[in-house]
């Protein structure tokens, strides 16, 4: 599981790097909320949720959000997404498409609640919608795409420990 | 283990899970909503990232600014050369052309004034371009595009809008000579305007005219204006040549020495108008 966290985290930080640079002000799919949605329902452990808060704490560090907010929203949803892969399975392109799109829905819904409870006003409902749809979008294959990179670094680890 | 102990246990054991994330999420609640507050936290932490993450960002601008450097520099200014010689080609053909029409307005614009001058006075005229100025050590003439050819004989009047220009002295087969009213072989009866006094405008070899023949107690002042008279039959009466410049006593006591500044202004004097009149006497 760790082993999977660390191919993650690389990706996470270009992703967050070219976020906070070259899109800034283009929306984009959320890669980590897809990864903390992948690592919930495939594999819902503490090292997960560990990883969600320093997902969201480094989104919030590096994007300029308030400390807490984004990691605050990832736990939540890793929570809830771990909840509901016990009732429902996200195998299919759709569910994945819609759970992965109502999550960055209830991920700005968060934001936007502890943001205005910080005492600050901001208008995001535009963009989370707009980032909805796109992550919803990508949803499928950047989860397929996750899986097959778990799976070879738990192979390579399995041969590593043979050896 | 007693029972409570153990149900806790596999309590614990069973929803670990959402209890660490809850305890993540009260944590992560706690961090913002104290964000406004001065709490110094999570230094180690952002500074770590940065370090981390702030090469890679500026790799991504570099590239980025590399990249549409390229384009810019490169791939967006191929052909761009020829067609830069192209342009300039065009701006020199069209100042050229913008030279000419400038000339041509301009030459319009003298041939009408000279055209609404010959038209107010009373005798034939011809207008006649200067083709060659000599302004040797002291003579003053230019060269006229018309010639025996075109009716020129010797001392026919040449003048401009402003006044006198001086007289024709060696009409030619196709061009003629002028000699200035600022020559000093040029000598024109002339009269003050204000007093009608007589004299004559001699040119001085030096762009200016000398007006003779004014005696000490003749009332002339500066800025008076110097008239043809008409006596020679040269030029008609009326005519400006001048304007008094400067008076002084001449070492003679009899004559006054006066300057007079010509009307004509031979520098960008570039058509004339040739009285092809002759004859005109003054009445006077």
């Amino acid at each position: 599981m760790i082993k999977e966290i660390l191919a993650f985290i690389p990706i996470a930080l270009v992703f967050m790097a070219f976020k906070s640079t070259l899109f800034s002000v283009i929306p984009l799919p959320d890669i980590p909320l897809l990864m903390v949605f992948y690592l919930a329902f495939r594999r819902p452990s503490v090292e997960g949720a560990a990883f969600a808060f320093v997902l969201g704490y480094m989104d919030d560090v590096l994007c300029g959000g308030i400390i807490g907010s984004t990691s605050f929203a990832y736990i939540v949803v890793f929570m809830l997404v771990h909840l509901a892969g016990q009732r429902l399975h996200f195998t299919t392109a759709f569910t994945r498409s819609g759970g992965a799109a109502i999550a960055v829905v209830l991920k700005g819904a968060l934001v936007y609640a502890v943001v205005s409870s910080a005492g600050m006003h901001v208008r995001i409902f535009v963009d989370v919608l707009m980032q909805a749809i796109l992550t919803g979008i990508c949803a499928h294959k950047a989860i397929v795409l996750m899986s097959r990179l778990s799976a070879r670094v738990v192979t390579s680890s399995f041969k590593g420990d043979i050896s | 283990m007693r029972i409570s102990e153990r149900k806790l246990s596999l309590f614990l054991k069973r929803h670990h899970l959402i209890l660490v994330s809850f305890l993540l999420a009260l944590y992560s609640l706690h961090l913002a909503l104290t964000y406004q507050k001065d709490v110094p936290r999570g230094y180690i932490v952002r500074q770590t990232l940065s370090a981390i993450v702030t090469p890679l960002e500026r790799l991504i601008l570099g590239t980025s600014s590399t990249v549409t450097g390229a384009w810019s520099h490169y791939v967006f200014l191929i052909g761009l050369n020829d067609e830069n010689a192209e342009l300039k080609k065009q701006v020199e053909s069209l100042r050229s052309e913008n030279d000419r029409l400038k000339e041509d307005v301009a030459l319009n614009l003298r041939l009408r004034e000279l055209f609404n001058y010959r038209e107010a006075v009373p005798w034939h005229s011809t207008a006649a371009g200067i083709v060659a100025y000599d302004g040797g050590l002291w003579a003053r003439t230019v060269t006229i595009n018309k010639g025996a050819s075109d009716g020129m004989v010797k001392d026919l009047a040449v003048i401009s809008p402003e006044g006198v220009m001086g007289r024709v002295i060696e009409p030619g087969a196709s061009t003629s000579t002028v000699l200035l009213a600022i020559d000093v072989r040029s000598d024109i009866d002339v009269f003050v305007e204000r007093t009608r006094i007589k004299g004559v405008a001699e040119g001085n070899g030096a762009d200016g005219l000398a007006l003779k023949y004014i005696m000490l107690d003749d009332d002339v002042r500066v800025g008076d204006r110097i008239l043809t008279s008409g006596i020679t039959g040269i030029f008609p009466k009326g005519l400006v040549v001048g304007e008094i410049s400067k008076i002084e006593k001449s070492k003679d006591n009899f004559f006054k020495t006066i300057e007079v500044r010509p009307a004509m202004r031979l520098s960008t004097l570039e058509e004339v108008s040739v009285v092809t009149d002759t004859g005109f006497y003054s009445r006077d």
